[in-house]
């Protein structure tokens, strides 16, 4: 790893719809970390996020990326942190094809009343690439299955040529099998493309076998570290309620928490 | 058989109506596809209050057809912003609202005002050479301007959180479009209509994307149907002697009804 924080949050409050959803959060990510962010429902997952996309702006306090205030983040940095939303119904028959939907990572870099050139398109094919999707280019997105349509997405933000990569919930509402296909190709594009990935997820279990670092939310930082030291009842039952279970499966913790499963 | 080209006012109503489809058509494609089609017919209604405040007090009633149009815009906005709401509401509201208005203002009128019933019913064969020169420089400029900043409007259509996460002004650039949406019902009033115009502006674009693959095709098809309805609709028009607001919706209408049933998509859609 190397030492260099690409972001860093230094004191940095944020509020979202009117309050304070995360507080005083003082926390550096380095270049190439792989992060994984839990936390109950409500606890600031996504507002983390939002700041990281310089959505919203800290409150008090300051949050830096690439070195600059996320307040002046002009658009060649945004383009450089790619980001996996939330997955959400799209209409079936929305009129995009998937490499469409890719070359969208590139409307950013290129600015306003730009058309994309060959190069654009280059970067557009090595992303499909990647993700395993170069032959279903011209297919309609909106009938592909949910996880093919995260695999799309995941090459849009790839197209972006980003630095860092914001993943939201990216294997909820996915059955097993794909989902399993899906987090092996983040761990691909990690490395590949040597990513600071940022990962809001609910499934502990799935985090806990791929990132390297847990933050632990409930609307401040609660813990911080790799994931053996945060995978403890001591350390998850003050946020998750006693309920917690800390079991042992293939050697490696298991965690059961009752954490109402919603979409926001 | 063609003599009917020879009439200045045929010329006229045939490229005003070639103008009009082809601008509410197209920006009718992001409208529909963004789910902000209601802004039109919101417009539509406070762009005929306008007028009647026009004709009672005497001033130009395209001029307050614009004021009062663009007005929808910016008081839905500001109040959506400021109320944290569903844009539905306050462009419900401010609907009824000037709605009202202009009921009020032609109560006020001595009189019946037939030319104020033009634009709520739509008379293409009346447009003069006034309007059709107007109608054409805000043409120009709405394509031209749609064309700019296609990519842009694509995005926000698809996705207006990745747009403005990626660095684009994506707020801007839809408050923008808004406007756009708004211009191109106003200039779209008199030759189709207040209360048929949200028509010309949701039906060719939803038309397409029963048909489209991608938003190319989407436009190409979008324009086709609302140029095809309108012409067809104002030789029906002039044949039959019959109103050619409602010619031109019910030929729409009808192109609609049989891409829904008709179009491969759907019956692929329907299979998955």
């Amino acid at each position: 790893m190397t030492t260099h924080p690409i972001i860093q949050f230094s004191q940095a409050s944020f509020s979202y719809n009117g309050h304070i959803a995360l507080e005083d959060l003082t926390l550096d990510l380095h270049e190439g970390e792989f992060v994984g962010v839990i936390g109950p429902n409500g606890s600031g997952k996504t507002t983390l996020l939002k700041a990281l996309l310089g959505l919203i702006h800290p409150v008090s306090g300051a949050l830096q990326i690439f070195d600059c205030a996320c307040q002046a983040l002009r658009c060649e940095h945004r383009a450089r942190i790619g980001y996996l939303p939330q997955k959400e119904k799209i209409d079936p028959n929305y009129p995009i094809t998937n490499e469409e939907v890719v070359m969208m990572g590139r409307y950013g870099a290129l600015g306003l009343m730009k058309r994309p050139g060959k190069k654009d398109r280059e970067i557009v094919a090595d992303a499909l690439d990647a993700v395993d999707m170069a032959d279903r280019k011209d297919r309609p997105f909106a009938q592909l299955s949910g996880g093919e349509q995260q695999r799309v997405l995941i090459a849009r933000a790839l197209a972006q040529r980003p630095k860092i990569l914001l993943l939201d919930e990216p294997t909820t509402g996915i059955d097993a099998p794909t989902q399993s296909r899906l987090v092996e190709l983040i761990q691909k594009v990690h490395k590949d493309y040597h990513l600071t990935i940022v990962l809001v997820t609910h499934d502990i279990n799935m985090i806990s076998s791929i990132a390297e670092t847990i933050l632990l939310l409930k609307t401040k930082l609660y813990a911080l570290g790799p994931p053996a030291e945060i995978l403890t009842k001591q350390v998850l039952s003050p946020v998750y309620g006693e309920e917690v279970i800390v079991a042992k499966r293939n050697q490696q913790p298991y965690i059961i928490v009752h954490d109402e499963h919603h979409h926001a | 058989m063609l003599e009917f080209l020879s009439y200045g006012f045929m010329q006229r109503a045939f490229l005003a109506s070639l103008l009009i489809a082809l601008v509410c058509s197209t920006i009718g494609v992001f409208a529909v596809l963004r789910g902000i089609t209601f802004i039109g017919a919101g417009t539509a209604h406070a762009a005929f209050a306008g007028v009647c405040f026009a004709f009672l007090v005497g001033i130009s009633p395209f001029f307050m057809a614009v004021t009062f149009g663009l007005s929808t815009v910016w008081v839905t906005s500001y109040v959506q912003e400021k109320g944290k709401m569903n844009p539905d509401v306050p462009i419900g509201v401010f609907y009824t609202f000037t709605m009202a208005l202009a009921i009020l203002f032609i109560g006020l009128m001595d009189g019946y005002r037939p030319e104020v019933f033009a634009y709520l019913f739509g008379s293409i064969l009346s447009v003069s050479p006034s309007d059709l020169l107007v109608i054409l420089i805000l043409s120009v400029g709405i394509l031209l301007t749609m064309l700019l900043f296609f990519k842009e409007f694509h995005f926000i259509s698809f996705d207006q959180e990745m747009a403005e996460a990626s660095g684009i002004p994506a707020k801007k650039l839809n408050f923008l479009l808004l406007n756009l949406i708004s211009l191109a019902v106003v200039i779209a009033l008199k030759a189709v209509g207040a209360i048929l115009v949200f028509a010309l502006l949701v039906i060719p674009a939803a038309a397409a994307q029963q048909w489209a693959k991608n938003m190319r095709s989407m436009m190409i098809y979008s324009a086709l149907i609302g140029v095809g309805a309108s012409w067809a609709g104002v030789l029906l028009s002039y044949w039959f002697d019959v109103p050619s607001g409602a010619t031109i919706v019910l030929i729409a209408s009808a192109i609609f009804l049989f891409s829904v049933l008709f179009s491969g998509k759907r019956r692929i859609a329907g299979r998955s």
